[in-house]
């Protein structure tokens, strides 16, 4: 597909990655309307649901419990510091606030970039290599319809559910630690959370996960499509893409937190 | 066997394809008519895949055109290139079968996405495709089940499985015992006798090309130096067309064996 830069500069390999990444992203939303259900192909609607399982459904234990066991270190860490304050009923605060507008999203994103960024470019590399790719274009198929579409779609439904359920899991943690220590009720901090969560932090998060299932997706087909070298190449690929998912994962959260923080949106109200 | 005077269904002219400053392919001329099987010899190297390429429209080349059936495409918009596709089926190398989908699902897969027909008439087709190429008891297995020969055939049939009027098969003996080659060998024979394809095949299978082809073309080092009959082809006076018909190697390839068989017995 696109030949590796060998003899470019960093910056100008950057450049050129950013800019197949945003051709293929736009390729595969002009493909998108195929695969919705009802207005597309049912072929198509019947493998985004397999992948939505693949996605989205089989990541949640692990999410969930790195978000729980991330909620329980949080709780942990500011309690004892907001105890000598006096002030231990604000951990409720804390870890409701972060895992609402930054943790939940994030933890999800980097949980299933482990699991399905690699697992997308293993496929897609391994359908390059056995010429796969080829044949479905020889008979006429167009593989970013027939492979990437159902792939994006389904990330595009389950991630922000994925996090609506991880952050979840992190508030509960922070429950538990409190009812513990401090014997404080299920309703009481279930109301407090809810005092300091606003609701459009909620929306603000799952704008930022559909980003994130974005890249997830993108960075993962893009790899595999530039998978070259044979069973080796897949190897290296399926590697860079986590790394590179990963990393433009908190870029991106990066600059769509400071965007919010300029637009006045992160304040409190 | 086909005359020379029949009707053209491939018609490539002038093909050049270089990488970079490596030229893969000069000046390539070759022309397929209609009902014949034409199979396109070559060391490894010689830029037959490449040429393949071409052929399917997976590739452009720098200059020159590839008409098939009138239609050049390297030219063509792809809604075209999608409608000369429907009439030209394709069996990779690897196979290239789907293996999360069972045998008759992959022979069925270019039914269910290009056709309109019912799914008891598809099953039909399969059915048919499937005894065609002797496999209709391996219709429920996967890819990953079947044996290598197992696995072209399968191939195969998934190429046929629109009715293609022409078949490209690459490389259809690689890796496969004598036995197995030679069921693919009488599988293509058996496919131009009765659907009356015109079949293209890539191949160093000497043999196996001297038993099924109509005409024989040879590429070596980007041109094509013979495109004739059997009786022309064994008749051909080229060096590199002798040196492939006698396996004679070529004389750097021995003095590499005999550096390196020299600089073991020095090590030992």
């Amino acid at each position: 597909m696109t030949s590796p830069g060998q003899a470019k500069s960093p910056p100008a390999r950057w450049l050129e990655y950013v800019g197949a990444l945003t051709i293929q992203f736009w390729t595969v939303i002009r493909q998108l309307r195929h695969v919705f259900p009802f207005l597309g192909k049912p072929r198509r609607w019947r493998t985004t649901v397999q992948q939505m399982y693949a996605i989205g459904a089989s990541a949640l234990p692990m999410a969930g419990t790195m978000s729980f066991f991330t909620g329980m270190i949080l709780a942990l860490q500011s309690a004892a510091e907001l105890r000598r304050f006096g002030a231990m009923e604000l951990v409720v605060n804390l870890v409701a606030v972060a895992f609402t507008r930054e943790l939940g999203p994030l933890i999800t994103a980097i949980a299933v970039s482990g699991r399905s960024a690699s697992a997308i470019s293993a496929e897609i590399g391994t359908m390059v290599v056995t010429e796969e790719v080829d044949a479905l274009r020889v008979m006429g198929l167009d593989p970013v319809e027939f492979t990437f579409a159902p792939k994006y779609l389904a990330a595009l439904i389950t991630i922000p559910c994925l996090t609506v359920l991880s952050t979840l899991s992190g508030i509960f943690a922070g429950y538990l630690f409190l009812a513990f220590s401090i014997d404080m009720s299920f309703r009481v901090y279930v109301q407090r959370a809810a005092e300091a969560v606003q609701l459009r932090d909620v929306g603000l998060t799952l704008v930022k996960s559909l980003a994130f299932a974005s890249i997830i997706v993108q960075v993962g087909c893009l790899e595999g499509l530039r998978v070259h070298g044979g069973p080796e190449g897949v190897g290296r690929s399926t590697t860079l893409s986590v790394v590179k998912a990963t990393f433009l994962i908190i870029l991106v959260d990066l600059i769509a937190t400071g965007v919010f923080y300029a637009m006045g949106w992160s304040a409190v109200e | 066997m086909t005359a020379n005077a029949g009707e053209r269904v491939i018609c490539i002219r002038n093909v050049s394809v270089s990488y970079g400053s490596r030229h893969v392919l000069k000046d390539i001329d070759l022309d397929i008519y209609r009902g014949e099987i034409l199979v396109l010899l070559g060391g490894s190297g010689s830029g037959k895949t490449t040429l393949l390429k071409q052929v399917l429209g997976l590739l452009k080349p720098d200059t020159g055109t590839i008409r098939i059936n009138g239609v050049d495409i390297t030219t063509c918009p792809e809604s075209e290139l999608a409608a000369i596709r429907r009439h030209v089926g394709v069996a990779f190398q690897e196979a290239a079968l789907f293996n999360s989908l069972s045998v008759e699902e992959n022979v069925a897969l270019p039914l269910h996405e290009l056709t309109h027909l019912a799914d008891s008439t598809i099953s039909l087709m399969v059915w048919m495709k499937l005894k065609a190429v002797g496999l209709a008891d391996a219709a429920k297995l996967f890819p990953p089940q079947l044996s290598g020969g197992m696995r072209k055939r399968a191939a195969v049939a998934r190429a046929i499985a629109l009715d293609p009027a022409i078949l490209v098969l690459d490389e259809p003996a690689a890796g496969l015992d004598p036995i197995a080659a030679a069921q693919i060998d009488e599988l293509v024979l058996f496919l131009k006798r009765a659907f009356h394809m015109t079949v293209l095949i890539v191949s160093h299978e000497l043999v196996s090309a001297l038993h099924i082809a109509d005409r024989l073309a040879m590429l070596y080092q980007g041109r094509l130096i013979v495109v004739g009959t059997r009786e022309q082809f064994l008749a051909n006076a080229h060096p590199q067309v002798r040196k492939f018909l006698d396996r004679t190697p070529d004389p750097i390839s021995r003095g590499i064996a005999e550096d390196f068989i020299n600089s073991y017995l020095r090590a030992g």
